[in-house]
């Protein structure tokens, strides 16, 4: 098989993998008085995609997750918000990995991720409802994000330590593989 | 992770529970409480917050019931898909909202004085 169709049969399987952890995660509402508060399971997919495809296929990947767990468990309307935090959130965390590739921790940048996902969606909220008064919103979904962040980062970087002992990246040729 | 890291966690943390502390002292106020709701920008009604009353808001994408009681505010009732806004705990401070995003519904508590 070449590089090139084992990479789509990996990006496929990260899609398929990001949609059941949106499913997952829409069965477990979190116990909080704050709503659209959520563990950010997906998160977890996007940053194993993005140390093993880099962000261009990590795009695809988020914004096919996105599309599908938006029209299969959420509103038409949810889409529109998770793009504001999922893209923001992708951004961000390209960019940290980008400038501080050996200095920065995935668990860091999870944890960025989360928060900028959160500033994503709050402000295309409210932009939406035309008012600016979500700040303190905001701050109470950071407060949330930082400890999810981090179970996501430490569950994503476990998740990297196993599958790098397996076989599946090493015919991907990335230079993020050691 | 390294030790640096442990510290702009801790960082994050702190500034962000400072913002919300921040937040309710500088909104803090003495004079009496209204509840403003906002629809799309434009106000559509504002309430004392000291008085119990509760009022439905109806448009084309839909309704939600407010019911102030007790000093609080909350969303009852709505007939949106997510009920984001139901979950919402009862609003009481200066600056506090709740929103409905899919009827593009904003409560926010403001005190008296802010009111136009």
């Amino acid at each position: 098989m070449n590089s090139k169709a084992y990479r789509l049969v990996i990006l496929s399987l990260y899609v398929a993998m990001a949609l059941i952890l949106s499913y997952v995660e829409s069965l477990i509402p979190l116990p909080l008085p704050i709503p659209g508060a959520k563990i950010g399971l997906p998160n977890i997919i996007t940053l194993v995609s993005l140390l093993t495809l880099g962000w261009p296929l990590t795009l695809l990947v988020v914004i096919a997750r996105i599309f599908l767990a938006g029209f299969l468990f959420g509103g038409g309307f949810s889409i529109v918000y998770s793009l504001g935090g999922g893209l923001l959130s992708l951004l961000v965390m390209s960019l940290l990995l980008h400038f501080f590739k050996d200095k920065i921790s995935i668990i860091l940048i999870s944890v960025f991720g989360a928060i900028t996902h959160n500033l994503g969606q709050v402000i295309v909220a409210a932009i939406v409802v035309q008012t600016t008064s979500l700040l303190l919103y905001f701050l109470f979904l950071m407060l949330l994000a930082i400890p999810t962040g981090l179970f996501i980062g430490i569950t994503a970087r476990e998740l990297m330590r196993l599958l790098n002992k397996t076989t599946i990246f090493s015919k991907l040729n990335l230079p993020q593989n050691k | 992770m390294k030790k640096n890291e442990i510290i702009i966690i801790l960082g994050l943390l702190a500034s962000c529970l400072i913002g919300i502390a921040v937040f309710y002292l500088v909104r803090a106020t003495d004079a009496p409480l209204s509840v403003r709701v906002t629809r799309q920008g434009t106000v559509e009604a504002i309430f004392p917050l000291s008085e119990d009353h509760t009022e439905t808001f109806v448009d084309a994408l839909g309704s939600n019931t407010l019911e102030i009681s007790d000093g609080t505010a909350k969303i009852v009732e709505a007939d949106c898909p997510d009920h984001i806004c139901v979950r919402t705990y009862p609003i009481s401070s200066p600056g506090e909202t709740i929103v409905c995003l899919p009827h593009k519904l904003v409560v926010e508590v403001i005190s008296s004085g802010e009111s136009r």
